[in-house]
């Protein structure tokens, strides 16, 4: 296996070649440079699988690979200097996050030969082009081994969500969403951007392992108690990684800014499939646990990505409940799930945040791809009150879309119910001894009922009861390219909680927590990355209801509870032949939650009211003051050279009138200092 | 090392070689009094230039002048009359590399000319004066090569004898030149008066041995002569206040020439005042005997010189009087190489030798366009090269390279030197120098910018029939531009090398 890694670089390369093909040569190939991305995502997943079979076998792998600054530093912690690097970090964490993205990406290639060749759109070697930067970029974001090469890939996937949810360019919305997600996200990597730098003249590194990290520099500073920038070595910690939680609220849609994932609606479902499984959205969160040992230092940043996680999650579920468009009902149920992973890592609960990314990924790229079955079936119809009856006519569409939603909802034994009731748990156990992390856990538990019922609400409206529309009644034929990557990921998003049966083997004693002997190690990592080198820096204490069972029975009884009495009021309500829209019984309620609580406005108004006057006014002073000054010194300039100009006359005896004086001149300087006279 | 072991006179080979083309034109001059073979006449000449540059080039590979076990040392001839260091053979190469630019772009520049060969053997005779300068080590020496390097060029700023311009440019050139030599000249007197000495190392010891002793009685004559020397260099570098000739001759004379007396008798004028300045008057010990840092002429020098010429060629409306006015600015830069010399830093020399050699490709280069421009008698202001782009993108590309580098922008060769001299002023801790070196430079950005404004962006006021291309003219100008951009990556070593030379110097 030495050589095995050599390979590691070729798992984000391949993507960009098949970026590069398909913008040079697409419009020649045969479906217009699908086959070049699905072959480069295929070679990208066989190699992941290959690295994860590797880090099974005890292998890890860090390597800095291209070094291309390097600085004086000054800092407090006494290095003298930094460098600034390109490296790969290959470890339980990122192999696994290796083979789901690539995994995704290359269904949501395959699924795009159905969704996008076989539906005739133009364009297609400018779609497949971003699809293969965006799956470049994601991977080499993954196993990036420092902070700065992680941002610029960060940044990266970014512009290329920009790229392809603006694919529709022409539309009017379309291209007004793709800048609002670019725009959003860039207020959020602002203030990472300000962290990484903070890191790196703080730590003078940006090594996400070894014993050169920054991790582990800052917990020497904080075991000696070094003054770091003026602060206690803590509160700066806890200032530096709120910085860069900065991108990831902006990147993973967390309350404040999760108002661009609604309207990034507007790109391809394909796109969006991608988007919220596997990069854009992952990336945030993804990246919280990578530099998980960092935040574990800081107890009041990982109770305010708890409280963060904990209060998206009950807040998009809300909003997921009144949506009409399938895929909206889908991008809130995006949102309130990274809560949940928020919550998770926010608590300690790291094995639990990362099993709830992967299901996640899993099963939304299901249901996205699902809707996007749907949305084929419906000519391209997305109102769901426009849909219903489509469970006899697309099978194959409805079990998987069934499967996705057992697992969105939480209910036992699809992959979600394991690992979001794992996160409960640790939220749990945490919350009985902090008031703050309680209330966290309320919220979540509270969004479990919600997230039960917009789910079966989406189902029973799209599948069951009777036909609306006269394209339900006579939907469009699916191919195989769309049936086989749903059908892939029906049986992930059922199976996939058998990774880590957390409660099973709690209850019954049973060592089959598999995600969690992978992530603390026990088939091999790098050393303080690992579940258990995390446990020893967190600062929580925890307690039981009782004994350990009984809290692990009342957690997951709750919430399975909540989760059942959510699709329940689905049922009651829309699993009828005829259902009709209930809204009006909310209110104004209704109205508020409809409009998403206003939270669009008031962000408008902050650009309008308040950063648009200043910037006039800055504008007044850069027209006035500044460019009077500037405008000023350039009228000195040149009124001097006029003059300066008529000294040469042109009379010869002036001339040696001048020179001579001007010797003299500098003679009597010299004369008088030197003493000459 | 060497495969046969040369006379030591071999040293000055690259000075005979030039002297040599000069009397060989003259032969063929008169046998053939009015030949117009111009490929011939141009062609020794550019072979000549080239044959000398060609052995400076090489014995600055081998060695020569440097100190230590694989170097030749230091070649002195003539009882130290004349010497052959690093510093002499870097100066030769820029002389040599202008005057094979001179001559190549002068070949269609002189077309039609009457006096051809007088014209090459005066230029190559002004490039002996001017290698000769940089060999010279006695106060005699340096006043003799000084004239041989004046006289031939006064005959060439008025050798357009049917031009008015050029013929009163001449005869200003003359009389003001005759002036400041008769200052030089007093100077070297007075030096002599002071301390019966006229070889740069016999004065230096001399004033050693009269500062370790009461110090004499002749501080102030000493101090006066000293002055009057600068006059003379400041002559010749066309510093302020002796700087009144140089826009009179550069406009007046023909284009090639005054690039010629711009980058090479510059570079000259300087190299001279480097070696008596590092040579001659250590600076704390002359301190101690005039009473005063000669350097402090020197900041006052730089500052004004790079003022009056920036200022003065801002608002300029004539290309060639505007170049004139930057190379007084141009040199105000370099006099900070001397202006820093009392901090005992070699970077500061080292930085302005950089320059004279960048220069040397630049500044020619822009003077050669001048004289394509007046060679397609496009007329001479701005507003004459209007849109000239669109007929010759290449020249045009080029002077955009000259002039982006004189104005020292990255990443062309102008901007490292400047940089350097920046750095080595700070070091230095001339503050004020520093300052008006970044505040002038500024300024020059504007009117280089505005030329290339002209060419590139504005429309041409007139409607222009197709250009000629001259081989001669276009290839020294590609050269020159290329020259500009690849000292870029070529820093390195040449950088090595001026901070060397000046190290071996100062040391």
């Amino acid at each position: 296996m030495e050589g095995l890694f050599d390979y590691a670089p070729a798992i984000a390369l391949f993507p960009l070649v098949a970026f590069v093909v398909a913008l040079a040569f697409g419009n020649s190939l045969p479906k217009k440079g699908a086959i070049p991305g699905i072959l480069a995502t295929g070679g990208s997943l066989l190699l992941s699988i290959a690295m994860l079979a590797a880090v099974a076998s005890g292998e890890v792998y860090h390597e800095t690979l291209y070094e291309w600054a390097i600085g004086d530093a000054v800092s407090d912690t006494g290095v003298d200097g930094v460098e600034f690097t390109f490296g790969i970090l290959i470890d339980p964490l990122s192999a696994l996050m290796l083979v789901i993205v690539s995994l995704i990406a290359f269904l949501v290639h395959v699924f795009s030969l159905g969704y996008m060749n076989a539906e005739g759109e133009t364009g297609l070697p400018r779609y497949y082009a971003g699809l293969g930067l965006f799956t470049f970029s994601m991977l080499a974001f993954v196993y990036a081994d420092n902070l700065l090469m992680a941002f610029m890939f960060f940044e990266l996937v970014g512009l290329c969500s920009f790229l392809l949810i603006g694919f529709w360019f022409r539309t009017r919305s379309a291209p007004s969403a793709a800048k609002k997600a670019f725009l959003v996200t860039r207020f959020g990597d602002y203030f990472f951007l300000i962290g990484v730098v903070a890191i790196a003249a703080t730590f003078g590194t940006l090594q996400f392992a070894g014993d050169d990290s920054f991790v582990a520099a800052a917990e020497t500073a904080i075991a000696d108690g070094t003054t770091l920038f003026g602060f206690a070595p803590e509160t700066w910690v806890t200032i530096t990684g709120l910085l860069v939680l900065g991108g990831v609220v902006g990147k993973s849609a967390q309350f404040p800014l999760h108002t661009w994932l609604p309207d990034a609606m507007e790109g391809p479902t394909t796109v969006s499939a991608l988007i919220h499984a596997a990069t854009m959205v992952a990336a945030g969160v993804y990246l919280v646990a990578r530099m998980f040992g960092y935040y574990a230092l800081s107890p009041t940043a990982l109770a305010i990505i708890a409280f963060v996680g904990g209060f998206t999650a009950l807040f998009a579920a809300t909003m997921g409940v009144v949506k009409d468009d399938i895929k909206q009902v889908l991008a809130y149920s995006t949102i309130s799930q990274y809560g949940y992973m928020m919550l998770g890592l926010g608590v300690g609960g790291y094995v639990a945040g990362v099993f709830h990314l992967m299901n996640h990924a899993f099963f939304k790229a299901l249901l996205f791809l699902g809707a996007g079955s749907v949305i084929v079936l419906m000519h391209h119809e997305q109102d769901m009150w426009k849909m219903g009856g489509l469970k006899e006519k697309a099978p194959v569409t409805y079990w998987t879309f069934l499967a996705g939603a057992l697992a969105l909802a939480g209910i036992i034994p699809f992959s979600g119910f394991w690992s979001k009731d794992e996160i409960l748990y640790d939220a749990l156990i945490v919350g009985l001894e902090e008031p703050i992390i309680l209330a966290a856990y309320a919220m979540g538990l509270v969004a479990v009922f919600f997230t039960g019922f917009y789910t079966f609400r989406m189902v029973f409206l799209t599948f069951h009861g009777e036909p609306r529309s006269e394209a339900a009644e006579d939907p469009h034929p699916v191919g195989w390219s769309i049936k086989a990557p749903l059908i892939v990921l029906g049986v992930l998003a059922l199976v996939a909680g058998v990774a880590n049966l957390a409660p099973v083997a709690k209850l019954a004693q049973l060592d089959i927590t598999f995600l969690e002997s992978w992530l603390d190690g026990e088939f091999g990592a790098i050393e303080g990355l690992t579940y258990g080198a995390y446990g020893e820096l967190l600062a929580y204490e925890t307690s039981y209801i009782g004994t350990e069972s009984t809290t692990v029975l009342i957690a997951a009884g709750v919430s399975l509870l909540l989760a059942f009495s959510g699709a329940g009021v689905a049922w009651t309500l829309y699993n009828v032949p005829e259902p009709v829209e209930h809204k009006e019984r909310l209110g104004s309620i209704g109205k508020t939650v409809e409009d998403n609580y206003y939270q669009d406005e008031y962000q408008v108004w902050l650009a309008e009211g308040l950063t648009l006057p200043l910037s006039r006014a800055a504008d007044r002073f850069d027209q006035t003051v500044v460019d009077g000054v500037v405008n000023g010194v350039s009228t000195a300039s040149l009124f001097g050279s006029d003059r300066m100009k008529r000294l040469q006359t042109g009379i010869v005896t002036n001339y040696a009138a001048l020179l001579v004086t001007g010797f003299i001149a500098l003679l009597l300087v010299l004369g008088i200092l030197g003493g000459w006279f | 090392m060497a495969f046969v072991e040369l006379p030591e006179w071999a040293a000055l080979a690259p000075v005979l070689i030039l002297a040599g083309t000069a009397l060989a034109l003259f032969v063929f001059d008169s046998v053939n009094p009015h030949s117009t073979n111009r490929a011939v006449l141009a062609g020794t000449s550019a072979v000549g230039s080239l044959a000398a540059l060609g052995v400076a080039v090489w014995f600055t590979a081998a060695g020569v002048g440097a100190p230590g076990m694989d170097g030749f040392g230091v070649i002195e001839l003539f009882d130290g009359q004349i010497v052959v260091d690093q510093m002499a053979l870097f100066f030769i190469i820029v002389v040599t590399v202008v005057t094979a630019l001179v001559v190549v772009a002068s070949y269609d520049y002189m077309e039609g000319h009457a006096y051809q060969a007088e014209y090459y053997s005066l230029v190559m005779l002004a490039a002996t004066g001017m290698a000769t300068m940089a060999t010279a080590n006695s106060l005699v020496t340096i006043f003799i090569a000084l004239e041989l390097a004046s006289l031939p060029s006064y005959a060439l700023v008025a050798i357009l004898k049917d031009n008015r311009g050029s013929v009163e440019a001449g005869l200003k050139y003359f009389l003001l030149g005759a002036l400041s030599s008769a200052i030089f000249v007093y100077g070297i007197s007075l030096v002599y008066g002071a301390t019966g000495f006229l070889q740069l190392d016999a004065i230096a010891a001399e004033l050693e041995a009269l500062a370790a002793g009461d110090g004499g009685d002749f501080g102030g004559l000493l101090g006066l002569g000293i002055l009057m020397l600068i006059g003379g260099f400041a002559f010749k570098t066309a510093s302020v206040p002796f700087h009144f000739w140089a826009p009179e001759a550069y406009e007046g004379a023909p284009a090639p020439i005054s690039a010629f007396l711009s980058s090479a008798s510059k570079a000259a004028g300087f190299v001279i005042a480097f070696r008596v300045f590092t040579t001659a008057f250590p600076v704390d010990v002359t301190g101690q005997l005039i009473g005063v840092d000669w350097t402090l002429a020197f900041v006052i020098l730089a500052v004004v010189t790079m003022t009056v010429g920036n200022f003065a060629a801002a608002t300029q409306e004539n290309v060639k009087r505007m170049l004139a006015y930057s190379s007084i600015g141009h040199a105000g830069y370099v006099l900070i190489g001397l202006a820093g010399l009392g901090a005992g830093s070699e970077l500061v020399m080292g930085a302005a030798m950089m320059h004279l050699l960048v220069y040397g490709f630049m500044n020619t280069g822009a003077f050669l366009f001048v004289g394509l421009a007046e060679h397609w008698g496009v007329g001479r202001t701005f507003e004459d090269y209007n849109g000239l782009s669109r007929q010759a993108p290449i020249a045009c590309a080029a002077l955009a390279v000259f002039m982006f580098s004189l104005a020292g922008v990255p990443p062309f060769g102008g901007f490292w030197s400047k940089y350097f001299l920046f750095t080595g002023a700070l070091e230095a801790g001339l503050l004020v120098v520093a300052v008006a070196l970044v505040v002038n430079s500024a300024l020059s950005l504007y009117y280089y910018a505005r030329l290339v404004k002209a060419v590139w962006i504005e429309d041409p006021i007139v409607e222009r029939d197709g250009l000629t291309q001259p081989t001669g003219l276009y290839a020294a100008i590609v050269v020159a531009a290329v020259m500009t951009v690849v000292l870029l990556p070529g820093f390195g070593p040449i950088a090595d090398a001026a901070l060397e030379a000046a190290a071996v110097v100062i040391a």
